[in-house]
């Protein structure tokens, strides 16, 4: 009992140390200019930050490494709204019509006919489905998948 | 049996708890950032959006519906001279059926999130708590708790999270306790590499899910960028997948990409909550196992002007391969004018596998208004239904009456394998709102 004690203590002790150590400046909690539409992210930033370009065509596809390595550059512009227009856990309207005006350029999922297309995009990746349906907004899948 | 109208009333009784739970939420979290003195210790700003949506369609059952839905969301923040913060953000929706309330889903909603945030001006200190999303290496969840993160000496960083998880349970059940970690190393300039593990238990404390993770982010030179991640499952003993994308810029109009990623269905889908995910429905084969590999070249001739040519092959242990490609063109003038022509062939040895996909967009701002339409089609090789081609027209028009209202609306006419011609409408209020408290209490509006 004493040894976990001191083995706690001396975590404790260094992780302060490393935290006082630290010295970084944070994030900005919120971006000091308003942006619109597909950001490039490279027109002002460089480094890790300039690859974030939200015209880049890969950018959908790699997001969700952006978000999990670094969610305090992602939250500098957007708030967990933005997340829930797609990875939520109940919704009622599909991306693609609840923002049918704001950019049609944007890689807006279930685009057109989705009810047919879904059999064979599930089929073909359902790894894709599965990021947003697999344990969270799947309750109208039980409409035909009893 | 429960009559229609006892599922009505429960399902009304659902709606207004969560929309209460949601007030009383916000009320009793938002006063201790409204009791401070603001004039000596820095501003608050409150900000939000409320989108009114309405909507007519016919359903599957070919009954006309009627659905109105409230998003709202918004934030109170209060940050101190310091420059640190604290924050209350607040997120949901509700839905009522106008037409059709014969069954107990007319009505309904969710709390999407709801936390309160510190954020302090040094070492990326955040501290949540409430309902959140947390997206930590494996982690991509939302629970009810906590979440901890802060920078420490020597480019480290580490995050930790614990709380219910927030998921839906149409056929199984999925955990009921969820926690995890990601301790990563990076030079903010270069790279970021991270270690992260998620575990979530049931009420019984059995293993529900035992995930764990790296991920990479290599940043050598402006020029190369590539992120990637592998997952594995404990439980099963195997991995869950490998995904990885490199991105390289030759000359400042030309975009190489390219991905590759390995996924084993049985480590991958274990444990989902609908049975379309399970193995039980046999949609999903357990002794599958995916492999693509994807590359888009993207060049732009001219400023704006884009051309993007896309192959991607799906190959399979035990289903036939296919293959996806094909090429977008793009003008793009930002708030302004958009243009899009695409066009993409599915080949796969299955029937199925086999169809063209044409896509045409375009987009004009007129002075308030945005006029915007858009067509879609499918051609498939084999007929679904007995229909060839799948094919969806919308049109939208927009107008910003002024920096906090905008009202749109849209019209899609399409024709498919399950309706010979479908109609939807969809009407949208957009109210936005800044308000900035400053010291003294000057007040900004946008």
């Amino acid at each position: 009992m004493r040894s976990k004690f001191y083995i706690l203590m001396v975590l404790a002790l260094a992780l302060s140390t490393l935290y006082a150590c630290a010295n970084t400046n944070s994030i900005i909690r919120k971006h000091p200019e308003a942006l619109a539409g597909l950001t490039a992210c490279s027109e002002c930033h460089e480094s890790t930050l300039g690859a974030m370009n939200h015209q880049a065509t890969d950018f959908y596809k790699r997001h969700g490494s952006f978000s999990g390595a670094n969610p305090q550059v992602c939250a500098a512009c957007h708030q967990q709204s933005f997340c829930s227009d797609c990875h939520s856990h109940k919704e009622g309207i599909k991306p693609s019509e609840k923002f049918f005006i704001d950019a049609p350029e944007r890689n807006l999922p279930h685009r057109g006919d989705y009810l047919t297309q879904h059999r064979i995009d599930g089929r073909v990746n359902p790894v894709a489905c599965a990021k947003c349906h697999g344990r969270q907004n799947n309750e109208r899948c039980k409409t035909c998948h009893r | 049996m429960i009559s229609h109208h006892k599922k009505s009333a429960w399902s009304y009784f659902n709606f207004t708890r969560i929309l209460g739970a949601v007030a009383a939420a916000s009320s009793l979290l938002a006063t201790p950032l409204m009791a401070a003195d603001n004039s000596s210790t820095g501003y608050y700003s409150l900000s939000g959006e409320s989108d009114t949506v309405f909507r007519m369609r016919t359903n599957i059952e070919k009954n006309n519906i009627y659905p109105i839905y409230e998003y709202l969301h918004f934030d109170l923040t209060k940050t101190l001279k310091d420059g640190s913060s604290a924050s209350f953000y607040l997120g949901g929706w509700g839905r009522a059926d106008l037409a059709d309330k014969s069954t107990d889903k007319y009505t309904d909603g969710d709390l999407q999130y709801g936390y309160l945030s510190y954020r302090a001006a040094k070492n990326n200190v955040v501290i949540n708590l409430g309902r959140q999303f947390v997206t930590e290496g494996v982690a991509t969840e939302r629970l009810d708790g906590v979440y901890l993160h802060s920078d420490f000496a020597g480019g480290f960083g580490a995050a930790v999270y614990a709380g219910k998880p927030v998921i839906t349970e149409p056929n199984f059940k999925g955990g009921n306790v969820v926690y995890g970690t990601r301790i990563s190393q990076s030079d903010s300039q270069y790279y970021t590499v991270g270690l992260s593990a998620l575990k979530s238990e049931r009420e019984n404390n059995s293993r529900y899910r035992e995930e764990e993770g790296l991920d990479l982010w290599f940043h050598p030179l402006d020029q190369i960028d590539m992120t990637g991640r592998s997952t594995y499952n404990s439980i099963t003993g195997g991995w869950m997948e490998h995904a990885y994308a490199l991105s390289v810029i030759p000359l400042d109009q030309l975009r190489i990409s390219a991905d590759f990623s390995h996924v084993n269905y049985y480590d991958y889908f274990f444990n989902m909550t609908a049975s379309s995910f399970s193995f039980a429905d046999k949609l999903i084969d357990p002794n599958e196992k995916l492999t693509t590999a994807g590359v888009a070249l993207s060049y732009l001739p001219i400023k704006n002007l884009t051309v993007i040519a896309d192959y991607k092959l799906y190959n399979y242990e035990i289903a036939r391969k296919a293959e996806y490609f094909g090429g977008k063109v793009t003008y793009t003038l930002p708030q302004s004018f958009a243009v899009g022509i695409g066009l993409h062939r599915m080949e796969g040895k299955a029937d199925h596998l086999r169809y063209t996909e044409y896509r045409a967009y375009a987009s004009k701002q007129i002075g308030r208004a945005n006029v915007y339409v858009d067509f879609i089609n499918l051609e498939y090789n084999k007929r679904i239904n007995g229909v060839k081609n799948s094919y969806a027209v919308t049109g939208a028009a927009g107008y910003q009456f002024n920096k906090t209202l905008l009202l749109g609306a849209s019209m899609e006419y399409s024709r498919n394998p399950e309706f010979d011609s479908e109609l939807r409408g969809l009407l949208k209020i957009t109210y936005a709102f800044d308000t900035r408290l400053g010291e003294g209490g000057r007040k900004n509006e946008k």
